[in-house]
């Protein structure tokens, strides 16, 4: 998971290829929400990159003035050095929206064939349609298409051209497990051809299955970038559960070092620690005796709750502070 | 670009009820309305019912295929999100609305004919080849403007109000227009709008081809004024859209 990883700290790595997409203190705001705030940003080659976020944090936003589908407030996004139209023009993206709706009363391979026709770059229509899963469906009429079958149309149009970028929203939305790992599977072999991949998923098992770059949004801002695991560490990567005899000192188990959360439930203590070592060691030291005991890593959905109820702590409290 | 057009074509080929509305309907109509009529002239004018409702017809026929195709599929690709999913590739924003308009013209066009081949072959109709060929031609040219103007409808209105405003626009311009019954029936107001009108400019092409002079200038004018209009009305919608959606 970690071994591909080019993560913004790893400019080294970096710094000798021109960012793919770049965003530079980017806003926009619809109303009085803001929905993407201050964004810095930059994709490099070969990329894959997942944008992790609940609804409303921003991501789809974001792939918008990505895309030139809206224009930012301030800021400067760029895309190979140049604005997103410019790009889209060149064929250097594919894209597949959330909310891309269809041409109706088309067959599957007269849309395909229309989208690879469109781009200066078009691959053979065979061969997109076989990527994507289409090819036993591809005399079918649009219309006429499950939800999962329709988001493989649309990740068909975002391939149909030798683009280097492919963003993605949301791909696997209204697919059931399998297909969301056949899926994945056409996403990973678009990352080996070298393209730079980009998706927004709510999905936290689907960042930490092919992203190797994760970029947690939360209220219009990066809140985390790195690989999976750094994220997970982070949050306080690790979950210690043990049992204990009564009665529990709370108080002497709150001191413990490198603890982000306690849990007691009756015997079962439940712990969150960014060391578990420490943590460990310290618990024999307090002159426990802990059964059962287990240390095990945090799934990066737990990682996810922990980063933004964190960060959302945080803002209240300055909240609270300001008044 | 040749692609989307082939392809805007072949859906709209497809589409039955479309088809039914636009081909097939105006020649029917034309049967109904001018079925029982003689051929003595229609008061105040020169033309008999037959030669007069062949042109009017056959406007009117276009006239559906262009307008009320176009503003209700634009309308609902805006909303379904297909014109955002087609602003991602290479193809030019005004690619899509040319498109449009090709296709729409290519389904007009069998309707012109159709009800022309009525014309001759049921009513009886007889003319010189010259004219058959510029009431065909003339006719077929005027429909981009109600292309236009139903490339302006798709852009303004949305959802359930498309259909309400693209039919208003339609019957209105249709029946003021004198494409149902001759001017001469209507109130002297009605007959002073609808001299204005580009529906009345529109078959007026036609009937003064059928009376055996070459269209009005003021007739051309008029529909090269709103052409200019409705284009630059759908122009200015477009961009507008662009920038919103």
């Amino acid at each position: 998971m970690t071994t591909t990883a080019t993560t913004t700290a790893d400019t080294a790595q970096g710094a000798d290829r021109a960012p793919v997409v770049s965003f530079r203190q980017v806003s926009k705001s619809y109303g009085a929400v803001r929905a993407v705030a201050d964004l810095d940003l930059e994709l490099y080659p070969g990329e894959t990159v997942a944008l992790l976020g609940p609804n409303g944090a921003g991501k789809s936003s974001t792939l918008d003035l990505l895309l030139g589908l809206r224009t930012a407030d301030a800021g400067r996004v760029t895309l190979f050095g140049t604005t997103p139209q410019r790009a889209i023009e060149q064929g250097k993206v594919g894209a597949m929206l959330q909310s891309g709706g269809l041409m109706e009363g088309v067959k599957v391979k007269e849309l395909v064939k229309l989208a690879r026709d469109l781009h200066p770059r078009g691959r053979p229509l065979d061969e997109v349609l076989a990527a994507a899963g289409l090819t036993d469906i591809a005399d079918r009429m649009v219309d006429k298409l499950s939800g999962g079958q329709e988001q493989r149309v649309r990740f068909a149009l975002a391939t149909a051209g030798a683009g280097e970028l492919i963003v993605l929203d949301e791909p696997t939305t209204g697919m059931d497990v399998s297909a969301r790992q056949t899926f994945w599977g056409a996403m990973r072999r678009q990352a080996e051809q070298g393209r730079t991949v980009l998706f927004a998923t709510h999905y936290l098992e689907e960042a930490d299955a092919i992203a190797d770059r994760v970029i947690v949004l939360h209220r219009g801002r990066v809140l985390a970038d790195g690989t999976a695991a750094e994220i997970k560490a982070r949050a306080g990567a690790r979950r210690i559960a043990f049992d204990l005899e009564e009665p529990i000192d709370r108080e002497a188990l709150l001191g413990l070092p490198s603890l982000t959360s306690l849990e007691v439930s009756g015997r079962t203590v439940r712990i969150q620690s960014q060391d578990a070592d420490a943590t460990v060691h310290a618990l024999y030291g307090l002159g426990c005796y802990p059964h059962h005991l287990e240390v095990s890593g945090l799934g990066l959905e737990q990682a996810f709750i922990a980063l933004t109820t964190a960060s959302d702590a945080r803002t209240a409290t300055a909240e609270e502070a300001a008044r | 670009m040749t692609t989307l057009i082939k392809l805007e074509i072949v859906r709209s080929l497809r589409n039955k009820k479309f088809m039914f509305f636009s081909v097939i309907y105006p020649p029917v109509l034309y049967l109904i309305i001018a079925g029982g009529a003689d051929s003595k002239p229609i008061p105040g004018m020169r033309l008999n019912m037959g030669l007069y409702f062949m042109v009017s017809m056959a406007a009117f026929g276009a006239m559906t295929a262009v307008l009320l195709g176009n503003s209700e599929r634009i309308a609902k690709e805006r909303e379904n999100g297909w014109v955002r999913q087609l602003r991602l590739t290479a193809l030019p924003g005004r690619g899509y609305v040319a498109a449009k308009m090709a296709a729409a013209a290519t389904v007009s066009l069998p309707s012109i004919l159709l009800v022309l081949l009525v014309g001759a072959v049921v009513k009886g109709v007889r003319l010189e080849a010259w004219q058959w060929l510029a009431i065909a031609v003339g006719t077929w040219l005027g429909s981009f403007v109600f292309a236009a103007l139903g490339v302006a409808i798709g852009y303004l209105a949305t959802g359930d109000a498309v259909r309400p405003l693209s039919m208003l626009c339609y019957f209105g311009l249709a029946f003021l227009g004198g494409l149902w019954m001759p001017l001469t029936f209507l109130p002297q107001w009605a007959q002073n709008v609808a001299e204005w009108l580009p529906t009345h400019a529109y078959a007026a092409l036609g009937t003064a081809v059928e009376a055996g002079g070459a269209p009005h200038g003021k007739d051309i004018a008029i529909l090269v004024g709103y052409l200019l209009v409705f284009a630059g009305g759908a122009a200015w919608l477009y961009r507008k859209d662009t920038r919103k959606a």
